[in-house]
């Protein structure tokens, strides 16, 4: 039977690894909700927040903020230059949407090979932003990094906030998710809406690199299990929507801890699937769109 | 009469050439390997060290004349993958022997039908279980056993840690391990207080890690090789666990640097010389250590050598089994590894016999640990 110490401990560490699964999560709904696409190469923009951020500390010596505030650009500037070589042509060119998943599943193994020939295999890592720690809670030691990715989080879950409801160009991005042909009409930019719902999808999941890699390591190989959860907790949220994705990633997070203190590792993700298959039965369009009765809806 | 005698003369130098074309045809080497997926580090490296080993050994004339061609099948560090490209080679490419890396699932999975082609394995990984695969098969791993008594017995006679805790990852060589781990405890005065597991993949292990803190556990000793090492120094920082030692497997130096940054001297790690060759004393192992490097570093200098190190050895026992059987016909190249004289490679004394398909029969491993930034001999 788990103490309580050991309870609380996987509540807190599971809680700083949701938050990253969140941000994740909103990357996909921000494009989805662009675009209609599902782009399975989010996973490598949190690899390449890592990944630039520590070879801009270690080969040019750089201090962390001004790293951070080159990576997150250079990732975004990476998403922008994924949706114009490769989304946009295909949609032009009438490929279905489930050929453009795909292609940004190839995407996502071409980025992680060409990481590979740049950056080597070895496992790469910076120091927590502030050193020290960890602050003990009573028995609950919680580590300086995960204030950071709280704070970080909370800080960008207001200001995508802000971006959607207060400026021109998240409410017009909006718009788009509600529907593309009619923003067209409006006058709204759409193929412009998609790079930028690229590029902050991207910077997001840089950010989510950046925050986590002090916590664990950077390699060319990492996105796919951060890829993978975001996917979920967006799912669990509701696709789409932003603050269900970061619910949905917290969730994640959790459960994932709990199931490691209840059934062991090895059991981790199949408490987390198991919790989505659950979901998607009960809440087929997630947690936060409200309970489904289907039953009811087919039999009228 | 003229004409048939052009003719008798064409088909002789016809004939000539074709046969030296044949004395021609390299030697085919196939392995598949991981250089992707988990296994990727280390996959990788045994890819560098068997090329390295390939070039030394062609400048010096190849294997029996011949020269030596290396055809490697990514498996992606999945078993499933590693049969196709066990297939490939074989129906495909027609190798002449296999020297695969570390995926020891993927070998295991394909070693009966390499058994039937009648083709040598050389292996990276760990023996199958089934007695006739393993008559073709030649380990160049170190005995699992090694690795855990060496770290045993850092503890017993270097510190006063008695509780421990094993952490391992679901792969079969780090099951096994476990398994001696839990068995050897006792005659090093070891108790084991808990066993936890996690996937390479994981980002965070601070709950096996607080369980092990809360079953008393003074010293981890991981089962597995990786980043994971790198995460599991970084979450013990994060629990304040300030006294715990962290006891990893043999593994690329880089990632003990990257964890060393964490945990200073409380990273403890299992290391063959080959790895800390600064520290050595003249001798045999040295030797072999320095004819290695001398090929390694002109090529890799900022590279770790160990993995390397044991595909070159893996090689050098090849070209002896070559020699002996004066053919590289598969047969014949696994009677001739069983009668290779005992061997100091870079990486350890190998130590083949009909009966005994694991080359490293001495324990060759030093515990190591990082100080400035340096892997060196721990005290």
């Amino acid at each position: 039977m788990p103490s309580t110490i050991e309870i609380l401990q996987s509540l807190v560490n599971g809680v700083g690894v949701g938050l990253i699964y969140g941000l994740v999560g909103i990357g996909f709904c921000v494009i989805y909700n662009a675009s209609g696409i599902v782009n399975f190469a989010q996973g490598v923009f949190v690899m390449l927040g890592g990944m630039f951020c520590q070879v801009l500390m270690s080969q040019l010596g750089l201090p962390i903020i001004l790293a951070i505030a080159i990576t997150v650009p250079l990732v975004a500037l990476a998403g922008m230059a994924m949706e114009l070589a490769i989304v946009r042509p295909m949609l032009h060119r009438g490929a279905t949407l489930f050929a453009i998943i795909l292609a940004t599943l190839a995407a996502q193994i071409m980025i992680e090979r060409i990481t590979l020939l740049g950056f080597g295999d070895r496992p790469r890592t910076f120091p927590d932003f502030t050193p020290g720690g960890p602050l003990r809670v009573g028995e609950v030691a919680v580590g300086y990094q995960l204030f950071w990715i709280l704070g970080c989080g909370a800080l960008l879950v207001v200001a995508l906030w802000l971006f959607f409801n207060r400026t021109r160009t998240g409410r017009a991005l909006r718009a788009c998710s509600q529907n593309r042909e009619a923003a067209q009409l409006l006058g709204i930019p759409v193929a412009r809406m998609m790079l930028v719902a690229f590029a902050l999808s991207a910077g997001l999941g840089a950010i989510a690199g950046v925050l986590v890699t002090p916590t664990q390591y950077t390699a060319y190989n990492v996105g796919t299990p951060f890829g993978v959860s975001g996917f979920i907790a967006a799912i669990i949220g509701g696709f789409g929507r932003a603050g269900g994705a970061l619910a949905g990633g917290l969730l994640l997070g959790v459960l994932q801890a709990l199931a490691i203190v209840a059934l062991g590792a090895g059991f981790k993700n199949v408490a987390a699937l198991s919790v989505l298959l659950v979901v998607l039965m009960l809440f087929p369009n997630g947690l936060f769109a409200g309970f489904s009765l289907g039953a009811r809806v087919h039999s009228k | 009469m003229n004409t048939l005698r052009l003719l008798t003369a064409a088909v002789t130098v016809i004939t000539a050439l074709s046969s030296q074309a044949g004395a021609a045809e390299p030697v085919k080497i196939g392995s598949s390997l991981g250089l992707t997926g988990y296994a990727a580090m280390v996959d990788r490296a045994w890819r560098d060290g068997l090329e390295v080993a390939a070039e030394v050994l062609n400048e010096q004339g190849g294997l029996l004349g011949r020269k030596i061609e290396v055809l490697v099948e990514d498996n992606h560090s999945l078993p499933q993958d590693a049969v196709v490209g066990y297939r490939k080679l074989i129906s495909s490419d027609q190798v002449d022997l296999f020297n695969s890396g570390c995926v020891s699932a993927g070998n295991f999975a394909a070693a009966a039908f390499v058994m039937q082609a009648k083709r040598p394995m050389y292996l990276c990984s760990i023996l199958t279980k089934r007695d006739q695969e393993q008559a073709w098969a030649f380990s160049f791993l170190a005995p699992p056993r090694f690795e855990m008594e060496s770290r045993y017995r850092y503890l017993k006679e270097r510190t006063n840690i008695r509780k421990i805790g094993l952490l391992h990852d679901p792969t079969p060589y780090a099951l096994l391990m476990k398994g001696i781990g839990e068995e050897l405890a006792k005659s090093f005065g070891l108790e084991v207080v808990s066993v936890e597991s996690y996937k390479p993949d994981d980002s965070d292990m601070t709950v096996q890690l607080g369980r092990i803190n809360a079953a008393g556990g003074g010293a981890i000793v991981k089962i597995g090789q990786g980043g994971s090492t790198v995460t599991a120094a970084k979450n013990i920082r994060q629990l304040g666990l300030d006294k715990m030692l962290l006891l990893a497997s043999n593994d690329d130096g880089a990632v003990f640097l990257e964890a060393g940054k964490v945990l200073g001297e409380r990273l403890l790690y299992v290391a063959p010389p080959v790895q800390l060759p600064k520290q050595l004393q003249p001798g045999p192992t040295k030797d072999a250590v320095d004819a290695f490097l001398t090929h390694w570093n002109r090529k890799y200098p900022d590279r770790d050598p160990t993995t390397g190190a044991r595909a070159w050895d893996s090689m050098m026992v090849l070209a002896k089994a070559a020699e002996i059987a004066k053919s590289v016909d598969g047969t014949a190249l696994r009677d001739a590894t069983e009668k290779v004289p005992p061997y100091q490679g870079a990486y350890a004394a190998f130590n083949f016999s009909r009966d005994q398909h694991v080359g490293i029969t001495e324990n060759p491993f030093l515990i190591g640990t990082v100080v400035d930034n340096e892997l060196v001999i721990a005290k």
